[in-house]
């Protein structure tokens, strides 16, 4: 399989006034394309910060990441959100939806910043909605939306300019256990489609959605 | 794609639409005050200047009293008296002295009684000058002609005082009758365009004053330079009153047209000067309260804008969606400022003919003045945003999303 994420030895330190604070220690890592991967650790362990190397949010203090076979590690804010805008999609524990726009201007906001000409972003933000489900809901604000429906909202934006990348932080973490049954089946069919997904959560439960499972500990893969 | 960023800002303004309508507010007041203020200083020097500028360059302006204290020697019925105006004939350069005394007098037309103003002006000499120098015309009917009981009537004379007043009409002043031979264009302000004109001669008989204008004109005679022959009349005004040993010596005011005009200008220039300042003033601190607004977004929606940066807006984005929240608020505070300026300044004009004020005062409202104040608001709504704008475009997108 081709690899479509490599991380190679990436350290990222914080520093709190005079403390050094090293959250990711020499990270070595590879997802291949249509992997479903499980970065799995507990609150505290790192895995937060290693999915924003992962997703292009933030860059290594040190190290390489490697995204289709590009490095993205050196790269400016602005080029970052240039790759993150075609490439990655992410779905949020918070949702992290507007809350005064409707459902499906949340899902059209991605596609503005691309340019993608208007009818095309309507008509591709309202099969997204519909494919997730939520056809009687494309002009509801977030509030009036259950928790699993706002995380669809959030999955239909993620998918708005079709990134071949979905990343998703603890997606299960602010719905009921059933409902976050079904947010995963929706990410396994994205897999399925042939979208690479990597989760980030401290739940062990979803180790059975994934074909890769990535363990963290104190900043450090966990290969035991 | 400038259209989008547009639509979300202005969603983004709805959806605090207290906030930023009280904002907006604070941009009305300034423009307001702008558009208002400059539209009706501006309507005040054109009608002021328009006066002036009836009077042409040739003539000499002699007031009895001293520059500083006009108004009280206008007031106070100080005149020039029958010496002074000797001197001032005799003063090498001039040609000829135009007199104008006026008062006020109750006149009768047919069976209506009215008070206005009457004035005697010497249909010999003077009034060549005023209509070649000073541009007095008759517009309807003859020039009034010396000697036979004719008076020439202000175009609001037959509008104001008396309703179908025709030439060739007799009116009554002070128990004599006169023709109307005709009447005038409008002189440009209100109190002239509502008196009398009568020859001095007939003037001074019915009135039973002998002398005296508050004011007089000297027309300048060809090939006189206009500051030498203010200092001839200077001395010769000077001398005649040394010669009568009066015991306190007046003091006279002698300036060519053009120096009063500038002094006017100068006025003006100072009184708009003010008006500018004073706006700018309301402005500023309209722009002020743009930029506490923006911070206070900015701040209230970091995670916002780390959720824009994460789905792949650029800084550029960023400052885009800030810059227009700014922007609109200006554009949509200058677009109420001009409505409510215009109509305050529409309202003023209105109020200020129904009162009868001397002079009339037309706002002056020009496309100019509109677009300045809309641009003018659009780019203080801008310039203010600015820096909140790139505040939020600066904000890294890790940070900003973990922000609670």
């Amino acid at each position: 399989m081709e690899r479509i994420i490599e991380l190679q030895n990436v350290w990222k330190t914080y520093f709190l006034g005079e403390i050094k604070l090293e959250v990711l220690k020499g990270v070595t890592l590879e997802v291949e394309k249509q992997d479903f991967a499980l970065i799995l650790g507990p609150s505290g362990s790192g895995k937060s910060t290693l999915l924003n190397m992962v997703s292009c949010l933030d860059v290594p203090t040190s190290g390489k990441i490697i995204l289709e076979g590009k490095d993205v590690s050196k790269l400016s804010e602005d080029d970052l959100a240039v790759v993150r805008g075609k490439k990655i999609g992410f779905v949020f524990q918070q949702f992290n939806l507007l809350t005064h726009l409707t459902a499906l201007e949340n899902v059209i906001i991605p596609t503005i910043f691309q340019g993608t000409p208007k009818e095309e972003r309507e008509r591709r933000a309202k099969d997204l909605l519909v494919s997730v489900g939520l056809e009687k809901r494309v002009n509801h604000r977030p509030a009036e939306l259950s928790g699993g429906e706002r995380q669809r909202v959030a999955i239909a934006r993620s998918l708005a300019n079709n990134p071949e990348i979905i990343v998703a932080d603890e997606p299960t973490g602010n719905v009921d256990s059933k409902t976050g049954q079904v947010i995963m089946d929706i990410l396994k069919d994205l897999n399925k489609e042939g979208r690479t997904v990597i989760v980030v959560t401290h739940d062990t439960d979803l180790q059975r959605f994934a074909n890769k499972v990535v363990k963290i500990k104190d900043g450090e893969i966990d290969d035991r | 794609m400038t259209g989008e960023y547009f639509k979300i800002a202005l969603k983004n303004l709805k959806s605090r639409s207290l906030r930023s309508w009280l904002t907006i507010l604070g941009i009305v007041i300034g423009i307001f005050l702008v558009i208002s203020l400059l539209s009706l200083s501006e309507g005040l020097k054109q009608s002021v200047m328009g006066e002036l500028q009836m009077m042409g360059g040739d003539m000499i302006v002699i007031l009895p009293g001293d520059t500083g204290d006009m108004i009280t020697t206008m007031m106070g019925g100080v005149e020039l008296d029958d010496r002074d105006i000797e001197a001032i004939r005799r003063a090498d350069g001039v040609e000829v002295v135009v007199e104008m005394p006026f008062s006020a007098a109750i006149v009768r037309h047919f069976q209506d009684t009215e008070t206005t103003f009457i004035y005697g002006v010497d249909f010999n000499e003077a009034l060549p000058i005023l209509r070649h120098d000073m541009g007095w015309e008759i517009v309807d009917g003859d020039y009034p002609r010396p000697g036979r009981r004719e008076v020439m009537v202000g175009n609001l004379v037959p509008k104001d005082v008396f309703e179908d007043l025709l030439p060739g009409d007799s009116v009554v002043i002070k128990g004599k009758e006169f023709t109307v031979a005709g009447v005038l264009r409008s002189l440009g302000n209100r109190e002239d365009d509502l008196s009398i004109a009568l020859d001095l001669q007939d003037y001074r008989s019915i009135t039973g004053k002998r002398e005296g204008t508050p004011v007089a004109m000297a027309k300048i005679e060809d090939g006189h330079d206009p500051e030498t022959v203010v200092g001839n009349i200077e001395r010769e005004l000077e001398d005649s009153a040394i010669r009568r040993r009066d015991e306190e010596r007046p003091s006279f005011t002698v300036m060519t047209s053009e120096t009063v005009t500038d002094m006017v200008e100068n006025i003006m220039g100072v009184l708009q000067a003010a008006v500018i300042a004073f706006a700018s003033i309301a402005i500023i601190v309209g722009g002020i309260g743009i930029m506490n607004t923006m911070y206070t977004s900015v701040k209230e929606r970091t995670k916002e804008i780390g959720i824009l940066k994460a789905v792949g807006a650029k800084k550029k984005h960023i400052v885009s969606i800030f810059l227009f929240e700014a922007g609109i608020i200006g554009l949509v505070g200058g677009v109420g400022g001009v409505v409510l300026g215009v109509g305050l300044a529409i309202a003023a004009e209105m109020v200020l003919a129904g009162s009868g004020m001397m002079f009339y005062l037309e706002a002056y409202i020009s496309i100019w003045l509109i677009l300045f104040g809309l641009t003018f608001s659009f780019v203080v709504g801008c310039l203010s945003g600015y820096l909140p704008a790139k505040q939020a475009a600066k904000l890294e997108p890790v940070d900003a999303l973990r922000y609670e």
